[in-house]
């Protein structure tokens, strides 16, 4: 990502997960467990991971989304605006 | 196919990133597609290949392939084939898919190894892969598709890994040579170029560390998407669902500048401009592509005569000669192409449209569906990037036909021009001087035939698509009765044309496939096949005819060939397909009346 490109914000990033997971957008709300979702698999843990390095350059492992148990977790880990509130 | 936008993110230029993200939708999308292909692919790994597998299966959906897949256990590609396991063995695949990467290689050269020992590792890693293919080969007959290696990401030895023989680098050098000389002389083999592809990516994107450590992904996910694509570019072609023709503008996009305006002296073209010499370089590609059997053609908004002296400028690559069919008019694109693949005698889904300006790619886009339109852009510098993108014109050998095939359509066009002499039409095929070639099919003829059987919609009675090991153990088959036909006149040769396969069962013959290409229609070559096939039954003892035509789309044509030629219908057609039936007789006088069949000597095969 170049020093222009701006961080996706939460709104952005959840949409794009509602991708991943082949939900329609604005499904997503942040407070759902993972293992409740149909969807969350290793390809849908893949590509979140993907999304974190393009779209806010951030670098995590499988290993720390494994930990994870909810979306808002996610989104503290790809460090999206906000989603540390 | 209709682009979609959902469906663009699989068009040039695309983002990897999306496509990942957006897979789950693509998919959706694509499999609501009609008439896909069915085809069984088994991925042999030497490393994870889920995300491959999810990817590839979005690349051969777009390009009308619906894959069932077959996915070894990580790292089993060797032992699946060589123990035999049940579950490949029951899968029965048409293609195999080795993705071995460097990762794979049993052992590097010790530092300093001597090089007739590197000689003999090198032999011996060649020696495993070999048994692999050797055993797919005859179980399967399946087309294999094998990596050729990637180049490690790291060099403990430095540069002297390239040109020491124990060096890495040369080891996997060597190995890439011994598989390519290897695939140069086996059918049905086929290099799937990963050395190119991860230079393409970047090596540092191509490896990742992290996915290999806690995936043992050998290729990132952004490095799968380009071998993905590359793969299904490579199952395309063995389907022959690969474009013929290559439509071009002119103005601003083989040359920089007006011609109807500016004038031929001052186009902006050759080494003089710096975006002239990319012009020029854009035109040396066309020209390559042109060599190896695309066919060109021309549309422009012009006169006719100012579009046809812009090829008259020095620095023109390309030549009038060059392009099969040439419309400078100012009727809309859409109209022209139509006419081209009128006058080529091709599908307009055989076509790719390349136009710098994006009006007339929106517009060729919106009414035809069909013609591949590529978002190029108005940079000549990435029009061949947009082209090879696509992988459009790929193909898995090149085949004698390919080569002659722009000879045969510049010869098309003077045969046009005599014909226009004659009022007869009889006294013009007899002055075409025809003879052909109609012989049980040849292994130097089995690469043609199976591209033929794969692309050919509209003479084509049943439309059934066979693999390259059908093709071939169909004419290693007793219970089969194959004939292929070549034509040539006086003209030129028209290559093969014609393919017809049956299968026998006690004294009757059923054809599962008649099928002739459409740049000889009005020739009576269906006649001449039809008068081979009588001389075949009666050499076999088979007494009955049995012909098969299923309706498509495509295929109206033909929907009166076998009563045309004197078959009764059959009270076994019903509403998908039709029966035909021919008693075949004990004398028979042959129907063409303007070919001269040469063929090679048929061998009389019993029946038992």
């Amino acid at each position: 990502m170049t020093e222009n490109q701006k961080s996706k914000s939460r709104k952005e990033f959840l949409v794009e997960m509602d991708d991943i997971l082949g939900l329609s957008a604005g499904t997503l709300r942040g407070d759902e467990n993972l293992e409740e979702l149909e969807n969350w698999d290793s390809t849908a843990l893949i590509s979140l991971i993907v999304l974190a390095e393009t779209s806010n350059n951030v670098h995590i492992s499988p290993e720390q989304v494994v930990g994870c148990s909810t979306v808002a977790d996610l989104l503290r880990l790809a460090q999206v605006d906000g989603s540390s509130t | 196919m209709t682009q979609t936008d959902a469906l663009s993110a699989l068009r040039f230029p695309t983002q990897p990133e999306d496509i990942l993200r957006r897979r789950r939708s693509l998919r959706k999308e694509l499999l609501g597609q009609p008439n896909l292909v069915t085809t069984r692919i088994a991925i042999l790994g030497g490393s994870t290949t889920t995300e491959l597998k999810s990817i590839l299966e979005l690349f051969l959906l777009l390009n009308g392939l619906q894959p069932t897949f077959y996915e070894s256990g990580y790292n089993r590609y060797a032992e699946d084939v060589l123990f035999e396991n049940p579950d490949l063995w029951s899968f029965k695949p048409d293609v195999v898919f080795i993705h071995t990467t460097w990762h794979n290689v049993s052992q590097f050269p010790d530092l300093m190894e001597a090089e007739k020992d590197v000689e003999l590792r090198v032999a011996k890693e060649m020696a495993r892969f070999e048994s692999l293919w050797t055993k797919i080969h005859e179980t399967f007959g399946a087309l294999i598709i094998q990596n050729n290696f990637d180049l490690p990401n790291l060099r403990p030895l430095g540069n002297l890994e390239a040109f020491e023989a124990s060096g890495r680098v040369s080891f996997l050098l060597r190995l890439n040579s011994q598989f390519a000389a290897y695939a140069r002389t086996h059918s049905r083999f086929l290099i799937n170029d990963i050395l190119y592809l991860s230079a393409k990516v970047g090596l540092d994107e191509w490896h990742s560390q992290t996915y290999w450590y806690s995936f043992h992904m050998a290729v990132s996910p952004i490095g799968t998407v380009a071998l993905a694509q590359n793969v299904a570019g490579i199952v395309k072609a063995a389907y022959g669902k690969s474009k013929k023709c290559l439509v071009l503008d002119l103005d601003n996009t083989l040359w920089g500048g007006v011609v109807g305006d500016d004038g031929v002296e001052n186009l902006i073209l050759g080494r003089d401009h710096p975006v002239g010499e990319a012009f020029a370089d854009f035109q040396r590609y066309v020209k390559n592509l042109q060599r190896r059997g695309v066919i060109l053609a021309v549309c422009s908004k012009n006169d006719i005569e100012n579009a046809r002296e812009g090829f008259s400028h020095p620095d023109s690559v390309l030549k009038l000669e060059d392009f099969s069919a040439f419309k400078a008019n100012w009727n809309p694109k859409p109209e022209n192409i139509r006419e081209i693949a009128t006058q080529l005698n091709i599908g307009l889904d055989s076509i790719v449209f390349l136009d710098d300006n994006p009006a007339e790619r929106s517009l060729v886009a919106d009414q035809l569906p069909e013609v591949a339109v590529p978002a190029v852009g108005s940079d000549v510098s990435r029009f061949a990037e947009a082209l090879e993108y696509e992988r459009y014109f790929e193909v898995g050998k090149i085949v004698q036909d390919d080569l002659n095939r722009s000879a045969y359509y510049s010869s098309n066009t003077q045969r046009s021009t005599h014909q226009a002499s004659f009022r007869d039409y009889n006294e013009f095929l007899n002055s075409l001087e025809m003879t052909a070639e109609i012989a049980p099919f040849s292994g130097l003829y089995l690469e043609r035939i199976t591209q033929l059987i794969n692309k050919t919609n509209q003479f084509n009675l049943t439309t059934k698509r066979y693999t390259s090991a059908e093709v071939e153990s169909i004419a290693g088959d007793s219970g089969a009765l194959t004939l292929y036909g070549r034509l040539s006149d006086r003209f030129g040769d028209n290559g093969l044309v014609s393919v017809l396969i049956g299968r026998v069962r006690n004294e009757t013959v059923e054809l599962d496939l008649w099928l002739m290409s459409c740049r000889v229609l009005g020739r009576e070559m269906e006649l001449a096949m039809f008068d081979v096939l009588i001389e075949q039954c009666q050499a076999r003892r088979i007494n009955m005819i049995v012909g098969v035509y299923i309706p498509s789309k495509k295929n109206s044509m033909v929907a009166g060939h076998y009563a045309g030629l004197g078959f009764t219908r059959s009270s076994e057609s019903n509403t998908v397909q039709e029966k035909w039936q021919f008693n075949v007789p004990q004398r028979y006088s042959t129907r063409t009346r303007h070919i001269r069949v040469t063929g090679k000597l048929i061998p009389t095969v019993s029946n038992a």
